[in-house]
């Protein structure tokens, strides 16, 4: 049996685990054996973004331990799944042993939705919902990681699902980690816009494979347009709700 | 010019706020954006014309004095005077020179952000000499005193009732107007007329040829070429990242150039001067005065990273597609570069230290990167300058962060690396968070976080989190398997 | 003190130690490379048009002086600047010029700078010159400047008439740039490449003809 080992987010482990099991549940769903490493805690992002290289280095060299054995890991954060790949290499340049170890590390670390259907090759994953669904690209995800497609077909093949375009759909919703606190009167305009987007869209949901962006969105929502929901891809397939 | 970069947020606050600049906002870089995926097509392989104008700026940083050195050498053969400026103030003593030596009174000047960087107009003025700038948007910014609200439209959020008196004011218009065309005339009668009778016209350049010796400027008003044309003498300022190997490149950039500032194929003027008039030609100036400005370039150039930042074309393709200059507008960024191009050459040029918010106020997003002809990888770069903060790196100016942050990262980076601590962290800071929570979500935590919850609402922590679920979901698979015969 | 200066800049530069050069990426071969010789004056007049220009085609150079008496009686020009290049001095404007009642003035008739910049400036209503390449990619003519070509011509008047035989069309920008600068020796001082007429939109976004440069644009293709 096909097994990928879980590369679970703070932010999902804290806030949103219904994510998690949402992932496990899925991927068992279609014949994955999903293992956990109790001893994973942090990609490294908050600290590389905030300039503190040698803390993410620790960071890096920390889960490269952790997953250092597995064939295949597998993360519903495209962000975390983009640090790894392009800037652990970065990070380890000055350090030959580690470096390689990374580079390794990137061939086998994939983003849910890429690992569905690019590596399972499945696009129908049993998942179902009646109404008209619209998907926001994730900034790390499309640009850092090349995945746009990928989701869009997981989304149309579910049953009873029709697509709508979502406007502006690749336009930043503003997260940006520390971003969304230290600039909060940007980052408000910035998710308003977004959250006009979908309104305009006219879809009963919002799906998005980041959360991250899932935070920012859905507590928008949350406090200004109660009635309307955003959704994580890993949730939708699973066709179990929740997501903030 | 003022340098305005410390004062970031209070002017991006006052700009969010202002409608006249978020109705251009709206609409100016959007138009452009769409224009730009639209003649990109006009190439078959958009992505490898791209990648081409990359190749060619990447070249000519890794080539950069070799090159200068021969765009000198071909520029002096063909008569111009070739002038090497360390800094503002000697690129500004230069051209007061020129022109006092010459008895001129005032010049005329197209658009260049390096005559905005060096401050030449306040050292015209300051001199006794009037500096007209002539492109319209720049026109109005400058009397109007204002810094420039985008590359390609410096004065395009301002209202037409503001340009109207400031046009009876100060351009000579007799009947008041509203009408954009007619101010436009008003404009053009007012700045024909220097144009006239200038003596000395002061240019920017886009691109100096190393093969050739030549200069080259794009336009579609046409005061550039009136500066080239009209004066006896000549003065074109470029910093020194502008030279580019060979014609043909020059064409290559021309193309991705237009393409990226105005969704245009090709800029109405492209003018190219090797040298100044030769004789028995009954226009164009008797000399050509080709200053090359450093203002801090050549220290760049030392640190490898930082370097890259002088492949940038000034082409504004990034500030057309950035969705934070798409709220806050060209004001924010506090001196003559704006948008993401600002945020990367504007803090190696006037230090870390006084430019913390232009690469703080950025989520990474990546658009300009995408869209970059030179291939400038803007996040990469503002990640290197908040590290540089980090080191207090002496060169840049990194600029010491707060303890707090320090303490913080210090103790995240022990517990990040021993899970046992990770998990304990998890659970003591849970019952602290949680305890705002009411009806299953947080609204408020009091003073932390002030920003976020302004205008969202955050989930609780989890009262198990994933980590804490697992045993139980490996359970449930385990259960499952063994009632299944696998 | 220049020296000074230049040698610490070069200095600092030339300090650093040299990166090897990337290899230049393959790109095709723009497209209209391929297009023949009227596909080309299609592109042309199409691409200029876009760009408000307005392209006239006649077959030879009496019927491009029919098509310049037209548009000097539409448009009541009285006064108008020609340059002396071999397009336009083969058409003998000052002939016509007689013939029509038209005062035609050339860079020759005035002894000094000034006195010409005074005419181009004020004292005509067009600009007629000839073209040294018409580009078919974006509609542009591409002018080298010499004693023969002054560079106020083209630019002053409030009209800029160019007569460009059919024979100067070129695909793209670098067969006009290869002729003009490849022989390193001899280059024109100035060079320009005019597509439409001057154009701003930075009041309002309201696009403007004629901002500084010729508000009309008309183009006689010949042959």
């Amino acid at each position: 049996m096909k097994k990928a080992s879980l590369f679970i987010p703070c932010i999902v482990d804290l806030f949103l685990p219904e994510i998690g099991e949402a992932t496990v549940q899925v991927l068992r769903r279609l014949g994955v054996d999903p293992l956990y490493h109790k001893a994973q805690t942090c990609c490294g992002q908050p600290a590389m973004n905030a300039g503190y290289r040698d803390q993410a280095k620790k960071a890096a060299k920390h889960l490269i331990d952790v997953f250092g054995d597995d064939d295949v890991i597998v993360s519903p954060s495209g962000s975390c799944v983009y640090m790894v790949k392009h800037h652990y290499p970065q990070l380890l340049r000055d350090e030959p042993a580690w470096l390689w170890r990374a580079e390794e590390l990137s061939e086998r670390i994939y983003e849910l939705s890429q690992y569905i259907v690019d590596i399972l090759g499945i696009e129908e994953v049993g998942a179902s919902f009646k109404g008209t669904v619209t998907y926001h690209e994730s900034c790390h995800i499309l640009r850092g990681l090349g995945v746009s497609d990928q989701p869009k077909r997981l989304i149309q093949k579910a049953d009873g699902v029709k697509f709508l375009p979502l406007p502006l759909a690749d336009m930043c919703c503003g997260f940006g980690g520390e971003f969304a606190e230290a600039y909060d009167y940007i980052s408000e305009e910035m998710v308003k816009e977004k959250v006009g987007c979908y309104l305009e869209s006219g879809a009963d949901l919002l799906v998005l494979c980041e959360p991250g962006c899932l935070l920012n969105i859905s507590g928008y929502l949350s406090r200004n347009h109660p009635e309307k929901k955003a959704l994580h891809i890993a949730n939708f397939l699973a066709g179990t709700g929740g997501g903030g | 010019m003022e340098i305005r970069t410390t004062l970031f947020n209070e002017i991006a606050e006052k700009e969010i706020q202002n409608p006249y600049a978020r109705a251009f906002l709206k609409v100016l870089p959007v138009a452009i954006a769409v224009r730009r995926k639209a003649v990109m097509d006009s190439f078959p392989d958009p992505n490898a014309a791209q990648a081409c104008g990359q190749a060619i700026r990447a070249e000519v940083v890794a080539r950069l004095p070799e090159l200068l050195e021969e765009f000198e050498k071909n520029a002096l053969a063909r008569g111009a005077k070739v002038l090497w400026a360390r800094d503002a103030g000697e690129a500004n003593e230069m051209v007061l020179s020129i022109a006092k030596e010459r008895n001129v009174t005032y010049v005329t000047k197209g658009k260049s952000m390096v005559t905005e960087e060096i401050g030449l107009n306040d050292a015209l003025a300051e001199s006794g000499i009037e500096p007209f700038e002539t492109d319209l948007g720049e026109f109005i910014a400058q009397q109007l005193k204002r810094p420039p609200f985008h590359i390609v439209g410096p004065a395009i959020n301002v209202p037409v009732e503001e340009v109207c008196d400031l046009f009876m004011e100060k351009a000579g218009m007799e009947k008041t107007t509203t009408d954009p065309v007619k101010l436009g005339y008003a404009a053009r009668l007012f700045l024909r007329d220097k144009f006239h009778h200038v003596s000395l016209g002061v240019t920017g350049v886009n691109m100096a040829v190393a093969e050739t010796g030549t200069i080259i400027n794009l336009e579609n008003e046409g005061n550039i070429r009136f500066n080239k044309s009209s004066p006896g003498t000549q003065v074109s300022i470029m910093s020194l990242e502008k030279v580019v190997p060979t014609m043909e490149d020059a064409m290559h950039l021309t193309r991705l150039l237009s393409r990226n500032c105005t969704g245009q194929k090709i800029s109405a003027y492209v003018s190219m001067d090797s040298g100044p008039k030769k004789p028995g030609e009954i226009d164009g100036p008797e000399e050509l005065f080709i200053i090359i400005v450093d203002n801090g370039r050549s220290e760049i150039y030392g640190d490898s990273v930082a370097r890259e930042a002088l492949r940038c074309i000034r082409c504004g393709g990034c500030l057309n597609i950035c969705p934070v200059y798409a709220k806050i507008g060209g004001y924010p960024y506090g001196w003559a570069y704006s948008g993401p191009m600002g945020q990367v050459l504007t803090p190696l040029l006037l230090g870390l230290d006084r430019t913390q918010d232009l690469y703080r106020a950025c989520t990474l997003c990546g658009a300009c990167r995408d869209v970059c002809p030179a291939g400038v990888d803007h996040p990469l770069m503002f990640l290197y300058y908040r590290s540089k903060d980090v080191e207090e790196d002496r060169g840049l100016r990194g600029k010491k962060r707060p303890w707090k942050e320090s303490r913080f990262f210090g103790l995240w980076s022990r517990a990040v690396t021993h899970s046992v601590l990770w998990n304990l962290g998890v659970r003591l800071v849970r019952p602290l968070v949680n305890r705002y929570s009411h009806n299953g979500v947080i609204t408020t935590m009091g003073g932390f976080f002030k920003g976020w919850f302004r205008t969202r609402n955050l989930p609780p922590i989890a009262n198990k989190t994933f980590h804490e679920r697992w045993s139980g979901l490996r359970r449930k698979a385990t259960g499952r398997q063994s009632g299944e015969n696998r | 003190m220049e020296q000074r200066a230049r040698e610490e800049i070069l200095g600092r530069l030339r300090g650093i130690p040299k990166r090897a050069v990337d290899h230049r990426p393959d790109m095709p071969p723009l497209r209209e490379r391929s297009l023949d010789h009227e596909e080309m004056i299609a592109t042309f007049i199409e691409e200029l048009t876009l760009e408000e220009g307005v392209v006239y085609r006649v077959r030879d150079g009496r019927e491009a002086v029919a098509r310049l008496t037209e548009i000097a009686a539409e448009e009541g020009l009285q006064r108008v600047m020609i340059s002396t290049d071999e397009i336009v001095a083969s058409l003998d404007l000052p002939a016509w010029g007689r013939e029509q009642g038209i005062a035609v003035l050339t860079p020759w008739d005035f002894g000094d700078r000034d006195s010409f910049r005074d005419a181009v400036f004020d004292e005509v209503e067009a600009g007629i010159t000839g073209a040294d390449y018409a580009v078919a990619e974006s509609g542009t003519l591409v002018i080298a400047h010499d004693t023969n070509q002054p560079r106020l011509i083209s630019l002053a008047p409030i009209m800029h008439i160019a007569l460009v035989p059919a024979t100067r069309m070129v695909p793209t920008y670098e067969q006009a740039v290869e002729e003009i600068y490849g022989d390193t020796k001899d280059i024109p001082s100035h060079v320009t490449f005019t597509t439409g007429p001057s154009m701003t939109a930075d009041i309002k976004g309201k696009p403007f003809k004629g901002m500084h440069g010729p508000r009309r644009l008309m183009v006689i293709l010949i042959g």
